[in-house]
Order: C-alpha cells, then sequence, then structure tokens
C-alpha cells in the first residue's frame, strides 16, 4: 500500500534521514521505533509532505506521491495524528473534528462525529469547550479523532504518548488497538518502544538516520540488542 | 447633556464601522501570513476612489458602481498576495515589512496619478435627515451602520459556518495542522486577502461618502486600523470589532465636547490607557 525506496530527509542541507526503506501493506500495523533523533519522525513528515524528500521515492497505492503537497496526499488517503497533538487551540472541540473531515464531501461526516463522539465521551461532554482548555490526554483523543474523521486509508501517528502520564499512555495504546481492530491500515513512530512493539504487526528500528533491523515485531521485542538498548532488559 | 452624548455616539457609530472594516481585514491577514500589511489604507482608498470615477465619469448610479469596486477590491487584493507577499513567504519577516512600505508608496503613487491630488466626495444623493427625539440622524451615516453591521455579520458567519471559513481560522491557529487536514495552504491566502479588500473597500467607499479621499487618508486610517488591532487585542475577531467601536465613538465624543483638533490626540491618549491597564488589549489573551 505504502512504499517507500530510498527516502533522504534534509534540514538546512543537513541530511538527517539516509536513505531509508519501508514498506506497509494494507491492514498491516508498522511500527518505527528507535531513540529521539534516529529520523523516525523526518521519515513521517516526508511521507506527508510536511517536509520535502531530498532523495528517493515514496509511493501510495502504485501512485509516485514523493513531491505532491500535503494536501494532496491528505486528500489520497493519508492522514497523519502529529506529534504534540496539534490541536486548533481556540477552535472548540467539534470545529476540531469537522476540520478532520475537511477533504470529505459525502453525507456521512455527521454519523462519523457522533461515532468519535461514541468512542470518546469526554469529546462529547466538552464539544462546545476551546480545544486548547483540553488536557493533554483530552488533546490527544481529540486529535486522534480529528485523524479519523478523515477516514483515512492509512493513518499515521508521530509520538502518540509524548509528554502523557502512563496512566494516559496505556488509554492511548488501548485507543490505537481498537483503530487496529477497526482494520486502519496503522503506521506508528513511537520512543516507547515496549508499547509499541506490543501493538505492531511489524517493525523497524531506526538508528542515526538509518533502518539497522526490521521484522514481525514480536521476534525483535526478543532480539537481545533491542532489548538491551530499547526495552530496558 | 445625554441627548449630545447619544448624538455623538450614532456620529461615532458610523466612523468606529469604517474602522471595523479596516480592522477586520488587517487582523485576518496578520493572523494567517503574519504580515502587518500597511498598504491596505490606500488600498482601500483606490476602491473609493474608483467608485467616485465609476459613478461621475463613467456616469453609473452609485450603487452599481459599488459592487463593481467591491470586485475590483477582491481581485486587487489576489493580485497584491500573489505579485507582492507570495514572493518573501519563506523570507525572514522584515522583507514582508518593506515589501508592505514600498507598495504603501506604490498605491497612493498611483492613486495620485490616476485620480489627481483634489479631495474627492462619492456623490450619493442621499441628504434626507432623520429626526428621532433630539437626535438627528442623517440617512447616509444610518445606512453606512447598517453596512457595517451587515458585513461584519456576513463574515463572521462565512468564519464560523463555512468550511472555507473554518480552514482559515485553522491555518491562522496551525499552519501545518491545517495541512494535515488537507488544506491548501496556497490557495487560502488568496481569499483572504480577496475579501479583507473587498472589505477594505467598503471601509474606502464609506469614507468617500460621508466626508472626502485625499492622498494621506489611506495612510492615516490604516495606523487606526493597527491601533484598533491593538487596543482589541491582536488577532481577535470580536476585539477588532469592539476595538473599533470604541475608538469610533470616543473620538466623535472628543470632537463634540472638546475639539475636533484633538480627537486623534484624545483617542490615542484612551487607546494608551487602555494598554495600560490591559496589555493584551480589550479581548486579547493574557499572555
Amino acid at each position: 500500500m505504502l512504499s517507500v525506496r530510498d527516502l533522504k530527509v534534509s534540514y538546512g542541507g543537513i541530511e538527517v534521514v539516509h536513505g531509508v526503506s519501508l514498506d506497509v501493506a494494507a491492514g498491516e500495523c508498522v511500527a518505527l521505533i528507535g531513540a529521539n533523533g534516529a529520523g523516525k519522525s523526518s521519515t513521517l513528515k516526508a511521507i506527508c509532505g510536511l517536509v520535502p524528500a531530498a532523495g528517493g521515492s515514496i509511493a501510495f497505492e502504485g501512485n509516485d506521491i514523493t513531491r505532491a503537497s500535503g494536501h494532496a496526499i491528505v486528500r489520497a488517503g493519508i492522514t497523519m495524528c502529529p506529534e504534540g497533538r496539534q490541536v486548533f487551540p481556540q477552535m472548540s472541540v467539534i470545529q476540531n473534528l469537522r476540520m478532520g473531515a475537511y477533504t470529505r464531501n459525502d453525507s456521512e461526516q455527521e454519523a462519523d462525529l457522533s461515532r468519535m463522539m461514541d468512542m470518546f465521551p469526554i469529546l462529547r461532554e466538552r464539544q462546545s469547550q476551546a480545544a486548547g482548555k483540553l488536557s493533554g490526554g483530552e488533546q490527544e483523543m481529540l486529535a486522534i479523532a480529528r485523524a479519523l474523521m478523515a477516514r483515512p486509508r492509512i493513518c499515521l501517528f508521530d509520538e502518540p504518548s509524548l509528554g502523557l502520564a502512563p496512566k494516559i499512555v496505556a488509554s492511548v495504546f488501548e485507543t490505537l488497538a481498537r483503530i487496529k481492530a477497526m482494520g486502519v491500515t496503522i503506521l506508528l513512530v513511537e520512543q516507547n518502544s515496549m508499547m509499541a512493539l506490543n501493538l505492531a504487526d511489524r517493525a523497524y528500528l531506526f538508528e542515526a538516520g538509518r533502518i539497522v533491523m526490521e521484522g514481525a515485531a514480536g521476534a525483535l521485542k526478543n532480539h537481545p540488542d533491542v532489548m538491551r538498548a530499547y526495552l530496558g532488559h | 447633556m445625554l441627548i449630545e452624548i447619544l448624538q455623538q455616539t450614532i456620529n461615532g457609530l458610523a466612523i468606529g464601522g469604517v474602522y471595523v472594516l479596516i480592522a477586520l481585514g488587517l487582523t485576518t491577514v496578520f493572523g494567517i501570513l503574519g504580515i502587518a500589511h500597511f498598504a491596505h489604507g490606500s488600498i482601500s482608498m483606490f476602491g473609493g476612489y474608483l467608485t467616485y470615477f465609476l459613478a461621475t465619469s463613467q456616469g453609473l448610479p452609485v450603487l452599481a458602481a459599488i459592487p463593481v469596486a467591491l470586485l475590483a477590491g477582491f481581485l486587487l487584493g489576489v493580485l497584491v498576495e500573489i505579485l507582492a507577499y507570495r514572493p518573501v513567504r519563506n523570507a525572514n519577516h522584515i522583507n514582508a515589512f518593506i515589501v508592505a512600505l514600498g507598495l504603501t508608496m506604490m498605491v497612493e503613487g498611483i492613486n495620485l496619478q490616476l485620480f489627481g491630488h483634489e479631495q474627492v466626495v462619492i456623490p450619493t444623493g442621499l441628504t434626507r435627515v432623520f429626526r428621532l427625539g433630539g437626535i438627528t440622524v442623517p440617512e447616509l451615516r444610518l445606512y453606512v451602520i447598517v453596512a457595517a453591521i451587515v458585513l461584519v455579520v456576513a463574515m463572521m458567519i462565512f468564519v464560523e459556518r463555512t468550511k472555507t471559513g473554518q480552514a482559515i481560522r485553522a491555518v491562522a491557529e496551525n499552519r501545518d495542522a491545517a495541512i494535515l487536514m488537507g488544506v491548501n495552504v496556497r490557495t487560502i491566502p488568496l481569499i483572504v486577502f480577496g475579501m479583507s479588500t473587498a472589505l477594505g473597500v467598503a471601509a474606502g467607499i464609506m469614507v468617500g461618502a460621508l466626508f472626502a479621499i485625499a492622498p494621506g487618508i489611506g495612510e492615516g486610517l490604516v495606523v487606526k486600523g493597527f491601533a484598533v488591532l491593538i487596543l482589541g487585542g491582536l488577532g481577535s475577531f470580536p476585539g477588532a470589532i469592539l476595538g473599533g467601536t470604541v475608538l469610533g465613538i470616543t473620538e466623535s465624543i472628543a470632537a463634540g465636547f472638546i475639539s475636533s483638533a484633538y480627537k486623534d490626540v484624545i483617542a490615542f491618549v484612551v487607546m494608551i490607557l487602555v494598554l495600560l491597564i490591559r496589555p493584551q488589549g480589550l479581548l486579547g489573551r493574557a499572555p
């Protein structure tokens, strides 16, 4: 479904991703794990067109989207739930959710809206409050629901657990598991490697802008190097 | 005394409406692009001149000239975005600042070349005066107030209730997140500049009908517009509306009770006092 080949990303002439290749098949949940600054988030940002690819290619369902602009990529069916939540702080919860459906013209948006609020009852409770007034965990739920409002063919999650209390992190991962069970294709970037490997089908391990290991999540979880470096064993 | 205050308040509402329309344009442009669009006043005056030109030399009825000028304003706004501001979009902020100053001089020069240095008044033919109790309300002033309210309400409905309006807000609040929602951030500034300039032209027409248009008026107006933004709270829509109304009424009351020569001084003194107490502006958010 999504196929990245030899992708390079640089900021101001300094290359931070040195040619990574990865694939996500329809219905799969794939995790990118690794230390802070390993190039995981930059890879995601290049996929959704927020930063230009300095080299390599990105194809989605057979179409080359390497040079496509951000809004065109969303229309193609790729949605990202960004790092740090990035809700629209002064818009209400419900306005945020409606923005998620910006690219849609079908008549089922209202039904999806109430489905999201069933899934996250706190959002129904706070629907007319400014999004900026929600707690970090609530904002993360809003960001996830907003991303799903686009009815993406693949949903990218960039560090959904970052900056949240452990209890909230657990509930974020429960939510991701539910989304996975709904059949949504997921590409997840996460520093919390244990949580990510428990959720994912497959994973890629990033180190200093390169993929150093890939495979089934279960295999990576039991690999001695991964255990030592990332799982704290 | 009370009658006089009411009278000046009505007068102030008309000029306040002009300030609100100018400030709404400035605040939307500032919110989306972070640009202090100094040329806004001069372009607004161009719209006023254009209406005058169509209504006099071309013999168009004023009511027909106004929509033409508003449409011209929209297109002009789009052109300004493409030709003047888009090229410096990713450059240092000072570049857009210098472009804005240069554009102001250019448009002032164009106005002078095309329409001359004489002051002009748009001939509306609206000369009736309504009397209500002891208050006199010239019909023109009443229509200006009504038109300003209609435009402001229309703008609010557009921003709050339409998809494009919500996209404009989203870009202002978080540009990257708006891209992730699928908003085309290249077309949004075009709409914003078009709309803002059309609102500015409406204000220019009001100035031309109520008072007169002359070289330099536009620059004065844009300074007032920015004063309103700061008074109301930067980036706040309701703030711009409240700030513009307050500034208009303050000026009018100052002119009526003290001296019209001091009206600007008093208006700015009030503004400074407000900012001493509320540095974030009347409806701005505390930092």
